[in-house]
């Protein structure tokens, strides 16, 4: 640990030496200084996903000479990532949605710093809209960048069926739920659910409370500030449950608690799918037309709507990932830099499977509307919450979901015990 | 038995009492000198206090710190212990039944030592009464050899809610019954998970049994038999109380097998759904390995290790009275 | 006589009793072929699910034998296009030095304790029967910190040095215990003859006693390999480069990655089950003595 801290004080001056000679506060990617070094990144994607990534490091590649190897990690990554950090050896470079993880892994003195790499993060701030790099901060040093994101206020649905059934996009929750009655009442079960993975739950219930409750609330609910045993959680979720019923959901809720959420997808949208209607974030459309289903045809049997208001209450959520670095080694600071830039954003918005906070990434950047669409409903909302359960604590994620799991089943959830847990958690991290 | 170079009584594989006695002369030089002894136990040693003794007094020292990066860096005393034994998640003695990884705990040890014992000498009496006897330990004792982790694929496909792929929910289905989610039900998955674990081990309770319940002498039995004593009263009076000993023992090998149990559920379920199926391995491997709570963990570690000194204290008793050293 | 046959007591059975008996066998026979059902039918299930394409086995189930389209596909596509192969490889990798170095330094140990005499033997031997209970968890954080901050230029955990440390020292305690049983059941003339005509320990131990007991230690290194080839707790921990992750990794991975892709699955499964399974049928008898060994005594 202290020959890596001197390392990086000498990383840091050098730094700033090259930065005073460079002359501009803006990170540029230094083309020559670390071409031809390696660097490993891990993250999560992989099929379509990690494709679309790879033409990112193509560039990057190109654009500085240094090769970034890719490794995913689709197993547990937080677990993964946390005995490589035991064993001395961490990747390089980390991009991870886990909010909490970031907190943990910072804490633990495992993270560079992002200014400590010789990045200039004020420069930055003119980058991203407000509230962005917040989100890669911990306990006010910035330790990451958000580098994609996704909506997850988008409500999947199949239009040719919609015309079918004569029904059309509600507005709020009310029409919402009625919608779902209709239907149903039409014969057809309407919703697909993949509760097996209880993250999609946790997306609901974010999204839901979101805007029942106000992003104010939303905030200090996922900072450990607010009780979970305050009424607007059991209120967030009866109305939750006022959508996810036995009927509405198509194979019941049993059936769903064992399905994955990929699945899920092909309930509404695979070549003989039933249901209708499916809520998960942007991503779905890659994962929809590349895998599941290649004949679908965006806007007439595929497409989205906002998900549906509560009351007057329109938060947007948003899934991200962030770039942390573990080491700085040559050409850590470079793809770092790089991935704050348009550049990156470009290629990668190019892909149509994410999202760039960047804000100099025009709308044209993005393949197709379903896209443009998103990064517009993101960009217009009123206010923009992330993914409450990527805040929480470590383990605090599978806690809410497995509590959601119960909810839907009709038991009753504890929220006082629950609440005792998740203090000892958030104590825990400190 | 291999190539002996001067040929003598054949060795018996088990040794009795008296052999040792018997073996206790000549065994070394007449007093006890260090000598070449070190040569020969100097690579064990080096490995075990290396990586056996000095990381259990570390991870005992470590345990009652914060223990962040697994280095020592804040005492905290028993905060690590308190925090542990009130975390629903371990042990969850306010509702009823309890909950909780230490509680599942409890459930194998109860269902599956008890069951994998009670098969084991079913079949080990019973199929000692054909002549394909072998084939049929043979067969069971199959899932020895198989990895946990193959285990636990072979049963997730058989556990598996789809009626097309699992069995068990095909059969159920063939009988009008709707399919039971075996390892996403949180009331059902533990026993389903045992059921695993039975399936698995009582191939190992068969095959000593056998052995045990053979070497009882053949005419102590007859002679009962000839005075007219009934199959159940030689089964219960005669043939439970001799192979007492080997079930004891083959007892405790499960008990040991249960405090460390993780394979199986790492693969299975993860612990889910939820919290439901945790065990104390799993929670151990979590706590340190995913949230980053070295000091936690290793309090979980130091548990398992309290849980398994009386086995430890009974092994090196039974050794010591057994042997005549 | 087996104590087990009963019932027939010097030929002298009424007619009832003789079809009581007849109804007793038919019952045992049904019981025990119930008992092989059930413990062999999961097994062939996945088997026989490994040669099913893939659209096969999400249309029918396995039992379905009129469905019978049987092919090596599967099994070609998770050697080459899932890794399995390298995982192998990487299985046999770390299996075979963890199987020998335990072998070695277990049987070096197990003389000096049955025929040396050296100052606290008998407590130093008790404190290896103590050590056997020791799980591997309390050295997991110990050891990932010390590989880290104490000799991080070796790169154990990069490789395979920190697994074939970890599965050797841990393997110990059992393989010094089992072997030391055996060597002290050896006849002490033999040893003593040798003794008196000069013979040095190392010569005894090289040429008396390891020759006499290789049965004993087949049996122990088999039973230590199959438990290598099997572990995932080890591997999980201390194998930390993906490209060198034993089959039990791959598979999990696989696992939470294609749940339910069974044609992958199965056909990883039975990659990773065929080689303990050879071992266990053509070795049975060592395995199984290796066992008895150790838990009856």
């Amino acid at each position: 640990m202290r020959s890596t801290r001197s390392l990086a004080a000498i990383a840091f001056i050098a730094s700033i030496v090259i930065t005073a000679c460079g002359g501009s506060g803006t990170p540029t990617p230094v083309g020559t200084a670390a071409a031809g070094s390696t660097i490993t990144v891990m993250s999560l994607w992989g099929g379509s996903e990690q494709a679309s990534f790879q033409k990112v490091l193509d560039a990057f590649k190109t654009k500085s000479g240094v090769i970034a190897n890719y490794e995913s990690i689709r197993d547990n990554y937080s677990t993964i990532l946390q005995t490589r950090i035991s064993g001395g050896n961490p990747p390089d470079v980390a991009i991870i949605p886990g909010i909490g993880f970031l907190r943990q892994f910072a804490r633990q003195g495992s993270l560079k710093k992002v200014a400590d790499l010789g990045i200039d993060v004020n420069a930055l701030k003119s980058n991203y809209p407000p509230g962005i790099l917040e989100i890669g901060q911990v306990d006010g040093t910035q330790y990451a960048i958000m580098v994609k994101f996704n909506s997850k206020s988008t409500m999947w649905f199949r239009p040719d069926k919609f015309k079918t059934l004569g029904v059309s996009a509600p507005t709020d929750f009310a029409g919402f739920t009625k919608l779902l009655g209709d239907i149903k009442a039409k014969g057809t079960a309407p919703m697909g659910l993949g509760a097996a993975d209880s993250w999609t739950l946790t997306d609901w219930f974010e999204n839901i409370y979101a805007k029942q409750a106000g992003p104010e609330k939303y905030d200090q609910l996922f900072s450990g500030k607010l009780p979970w045993t305050d009424a607007t959680v059991a209120a967030a979720v009866d109305t939750m449950k006022s959508a996810i019923k036995d009927d509405y959901v198509a194979g019941g809720i049993t059936a769903a608690l064992g399905r994955s959420f990929t699945d899920a997808i092909g309930q509404t949208f695979a070549a003989n799918g039933t249901a209708v209607l499916y809520y998960e974030g942007g991503f779905v459309g890659g994962i929809a037309t590349g895998q599941t289903n290649t004949a679908l045809k965006v806007g007439e049997t595929i497409d989205w709507f906002d998900f549906p208001a509560v009351g007057s209450g329109k938060t947007v959520t948003i899934g991200g990932d962030v770039i942390a670095a573990f080491t700085n080694k040559p050409g850590v600071k470079e793809f770092l830099a790089y991935m704050t830039s348009a550049d990156s954003g470009s290629v990668w918005a190019g892909t149509g499977a994410v999202i760039s906070p960047v804000k100099a990434v025009p709308a044209s950047a993005y393949p197709n509307d379903l896209a443009k669409r998103e990064a517009a409903q993101v960009a217009n909302a009123s206010a923009v919450r992330f993914d409450g359960s990527d805040l929480l604590p470590s383990g605090g994620g599978d806690n809410l979901g497995a509590a959601l799991q119960n909810a839907i089943q009709g038991k009753t959830v504890d929220w006082a015990a629950f609440e005792t847990a998740m203090q000892a958690k958030w104590k825990a991290e400190k | 038995m291999g190539l002996a170079p001067t040929p003598v009584a054949p060795t018996q594989y088990s040794a009795r009492a008296g052999g040792r006695t018997a073996a206790r002369r000549g065994r070394g030089p007449e007093s006890p000198r260090w000598g070449t002894a070190l040569l020969f136990l100097a690579p064990a040693a080096l490995l075990l206090l290396v990586f056996l003794v000095y990381p259990a007094i570390y991870t005992v020292l470590l345990s009652f710190n914060r223990g962040r990066n697994g280095v020592f860096e804040q005492w905290i005393g028993l905060d690590n212990y308190t925090r542990l034994f009130s975390d629903p998640d371990f042990i969850n003695l306010s509702t009823f039944p309890p909950s909780g990884a230490l509680w599942n705990n409890v459930l194998w040890v109860v269902f599956y030592v008890s069951i994998v014992i009670f098969l084991g000498l079913i079949i080990a009496v019973v199929a000692a009464r054909v002549r394909y006897e072998s084939i049929v330990k043979a067969i069971v004792f199959i899932p020895m050899a198989i990895a946990a982790t193959a285990l636990a694929v072979i049963w997730k496909f058989i556990y598996s809610p789809d009626t097309n792929i699992g069995l068990l929910n095909a059969i159920l289905g063939s009988l009008g019954v709707a399919p039971v989610s075996w390892l996403g039900d949180p009331g059902i998955v533990n026993f389903a998970l045992i059921a695993v674990g039975i399936w698995g081990s009582v191939g190992f309770a068969t095959v000593i049994l056998s052995a045990a319940v053979k070497s009882i002498p053949a005419e102590v039995i007859e002679s009962a038999r000839v005075e007219g004593a009934t199959e159940r009263q030689i089964f219960f009076r005669m043939i439970l109380p001799m192979v007492s000993l080997p079930m004891s023992v083959l007892a405790v090998t499960l008990v040991v097998n249960v405090i460390k149990l993780f394979d199986l559920i790492y693969v299975m379920t993860r612990g889910g759904p939820g919290k439901a199926s945790q065990v104390i391995a799993f929670t151990m491997f979590q706590q340190a390995f995913e949230a980053g709570q070295y000091g936690y963990g290793s309090a979980v570690a130091v548990v398992m290790l309290v849980l398994l000194v009386p086995i430890m204290i009974f092994n090196v008793r039974r050794f010591r009275t057994s042997s005549v050293t | 006589m087996s104590i087990l046959a009963g019932g027939v007591v010097q030929g002298r059975m009424t007619p009832a009793g003789r079809v009581v008996a007849a109804l007793n066998r038919t019952v045992i026979h049904v019981a025990l072929a119930l008992i092989g059902l059930i413990w062999l039918v999961p097994t062939l299930g996945l088997l026989v699910t490994s040669f099913r394409p893939r659209s096969d086995i999400q249309s029918t189930g396995w039992w379905d034998i009129s469905n019978l389209h049987l092919t090596v596909d599967n099994y070609r596509q998770v050697l080459e296009a899932q890794g399995m192969l390298q995982a192998f490889a990487n299985t046999v990798f770390i299996a075979v030095p963890s199987t020998l170095l335990p072998l070695g330094i277990c049987a070096l140990a197990a003389y000096a304790f049955s025929w040396m005499r050296f100052p606290f033997r008998d407590t130093l031997f008790l404190i290896v029967v103590g050590l056997l209970m020791v799980p591997v968890q309390v050295a997991f954080i110990p050891l990932l910190t010390a590989f880290r901050e104490l000799v991080p230029g070796l790169e154990l955990t990069r490789g395979y040095g920190a697994v074939w440390l970890a599965h050797t020292a841990f393997a110990l305690p059992f393989g010094i215990f089992l072997l030391r049983n055996f060597f002290i059941t050896l006849p002490p003339d033999m040893i003593e003859a040798a003794r008196i005509d000069g013979a040095s320990d190392v010569w005894i131990f090289r040429k008396i006693v390891v020759p006499v007991s290789v049965p004993a230690i087949a049996a122990y290194g088999i039973f230590q390999f199959l438990w290598v080839w099997n572990d995932l707790l080890m591997a999980l921990i201390f194998v930390q480069d993906s490209s060198k992750f034993p089959m039990t990794r791959a598979i999990q991975n696989l696992l939470s990655q294609y749940g339910t892709e069974w044609h992958l699955l199965a056909a990883g499964a039975f990659l990773l089950m065929i080689v303990p399974l050879i071992v266990f049928f053509s070795l049975q008898r060592y395995f199984v003595q290796g066992l008895l060994a150790g838990s009856i005594k």
